[in-house]
């Protein structure tokens, strides 16, 4: 980012060092974007290219301590009226305001800070041209509701750091048997807060290691008593882990997630739906880096990766409910992701989309290419 | 515009550390009763670390763009212009807070100006953590490299 004046990163040394200068205010801007090639029909039948995300990053710092940062995203490249896809929608807006490295406090729309990809979801920082099933159906990235709370690391060298946020629930007429709490998101759009969530994650890192654990906690019922009622009337409760891991040429990342519905029966009553009452799954990824191979001396990277994702939309349900096992779904994706350099990538993958029933499963093969900066 | 004006311009936004993290910091690298001397190089200012009659080293304090914010850092030098330690005086980015634990900063321990850091290589990445890794990689690098001449071209001593 860092393009204060179109420079690229510098490094300067303070004229003063044992002086505090005045703090100037400054506005940055950066961005991140990806163009996906997808073929879901097989070779003989035409794919689909579509800019999938365009988001321009845009902080402001007022003095040392108070800034401002957002995320304003088009997705598909256009919204027109009458026609599918097609989103203008901001991904984040909030202030900080830093008390210090142990706590910063924080308000507006915020990032659920859960799994991997829903904070860090810039293409370059994953494999694959779409972001894992996992992450749309199970934790419905991009995750961001209004509120407020604190981030910060926990200080004397523990490697610890958190992210605690009161933010606006989810609705319960949003659930689905497909997409779990996809739907029930509010995104900052006129959102209802008649159940404050609870949301919040402790992460603990070391030079190539990051391990996390992340919760939701709260009420969807809104107004509608038939569903519950009381601030965490009928709740939803995600318990997740996740793991990253680097060394050399070799990289590691694992997920998993539990979504409890406890009161899905009512909620299928009131909406007709059949939402399960436990939503859970997970994946693991291996990648190698084969310029290791052949150019150990490079700073390319050419990662040669593996996903397996198993995860059910319906791991419960409740009475009156029959599982639909096209739900309980396994996606095998393999691939390549060459990244000229860390903040650009180039991407092709082929995926297996499998599921219980043995019904309706696909082939894709996709290419794209992101960006960040 | 210019690349130097550009970097006067820079400079002169660049905020700088609270003295008193600064003292605790080169009272860290080089422990308790080290005394620090500011040295001026063209317009810079470089800290003669000493105790009685004997050198310790040099540290210098610099500031790279993380994400949105500058990120303020120190670099120290033993004699014989070996990185001595990186300290993160000052972060005030969103995310990426994990550059300044110990088991990062103690990758560039004993390095020389001759010596490669690249992330990923030498110096191990951190996850989430990748625009500040990066960021603060290059200008130790930098950073350790002006040090470096500067000490053995006899401006500071």
């Amino acid at each position: 980012m860092r393009t204060l004046l179109g420079l690229g990163f510098l490094v300067l040394m303070a004229p003063c060092p044992l002086q505090i200068l005045a703090a100037q205010e400054r506005t940055t801007v950066g961005g991140y974007g990806e163009v996906h090639y997808t073929n879901r029909t097989g070779p003989k039948t035409p794919a689909v290219v579509n800019l999938a995300r365009f988001v321009v990053y845009l902080a402001h710092s007022f003095d040392d301590r108070l800034a401002f940062r957002s995320e304003l995203e088009v997705e598909d490249a256009k919204v027109e009226g009458g026609k599918p896809g097609g989103e203008v929608a901001l991904e984040q807006a909030y202030l900080d305001y830093r008390l210090g490295d142990w706590v910063t406090l924080r308000t507006g729309l915020v990032l659920a800070p859960i799994g991997i990809i829903n904070e860090t979801h810039e293409p370059p920082t994953f494999n694959g041209v779409e972001r894992p099933g996992f992450d749309t159906d199970v934790i419905p990235t991009t995750w961001r509701e209004i509120g407020l709370g604190a981030v910060g690391t926990i200080p004397g060298g523990s490697g610890l750091a958190y992210r605690v946020y009161l933010v606006n629930g989810l609705r319960a007429d949003g659930l689905s048997a497909a997409e779990g709490i996809r739907e029930g998101r509010q995104e900052g759009r006129h959102a209802s807060f008649a159940n404050p969530s609870f949301t919040g994650r402790l992460e603990w890192a070391r030079p190539g290691v990051k391990i996390g654990g992340s919760f939701w906690y709260g009420g969807t019922a809104d107004t509608n008593a038939a569903v519950g009622t009381g601030t965490f009337g009928a709740p939803v409760v995600l318990v997740s882990a996740d793991a990253r891991y680097d060394s050399g040429p070799f990289a590691l990342r694992a997920v998993v997630a539990n979504i409890s519905v406890s009161d899905a029966q009512a909620i299928n009553a009131a909406y007709g739906q059949s939402v399960g009452s436990r939503i859970a799954g997970g994946y693991v990824e291996g990648a190698y880096d084969l310029l290791r191979l052949v150019a150990p001396a490079s700073s390319q990277k050419l990662n040669a990766f593996l996903r397996h994702e198993r995860y059910d939309t319906q791991a419960s349900v409740p009475a009156g409910v029959t599982r639909d096992r096209t739900l309980a779904r396994r996606i095998t994706t393999f691939g390549l992701t060459y990244k000229p350099t860390w903040n650009t990538a180039f991407k092709g993958d082929y995926q297996l989309l499998r599921n219980a029933a043995g019904a309706g499963e696909l082939e894709v093969l996709s290419l794209g290419v992101g960006y960040q900066f | 515009m210019s690349i130097a004006l550009a970097l006067l311009l820079l400079a002169a936004q660049s905020p700088a550390a609270p003295p008193a993290k600064v003292a605790a910091s080169i009272a860290r690298v080089f422990g308790a009763g080290a005394r620090a001397d500011t040295l001026r190089v063209d317009t810079v200012s470089v800290l003669r670390v000493s105790r009685a009659d004997s050198l310790l080293g040099f540290a210098a304090i610099g500031n790279v763009l993380g994400k949105d914010q500058p990120i303020t850092f120190l670099v120290a030098i033993d004699p014989v212009d070996r990185l001595k330690d990186v300290d993160i005086l000052v972060y005030r980015e969103s995310y990426g807070g994990e550059v300044a634990y110990e088991p990062w900063r103690r990758q560039f321990r004993g390095k020389s100006a001759g010596d490669s850091l690249r992330v990923g290589k030498e110096i191990r990445s951190i996850s989430g953590a990748t625009i500040s890794v990066h960021a603060v990689t290059l200008g130790v690098r930098r950073m350790l490299a002006q040090l470096t001449a500067w000490h053995q071209s006899g401006a500071i001593r």
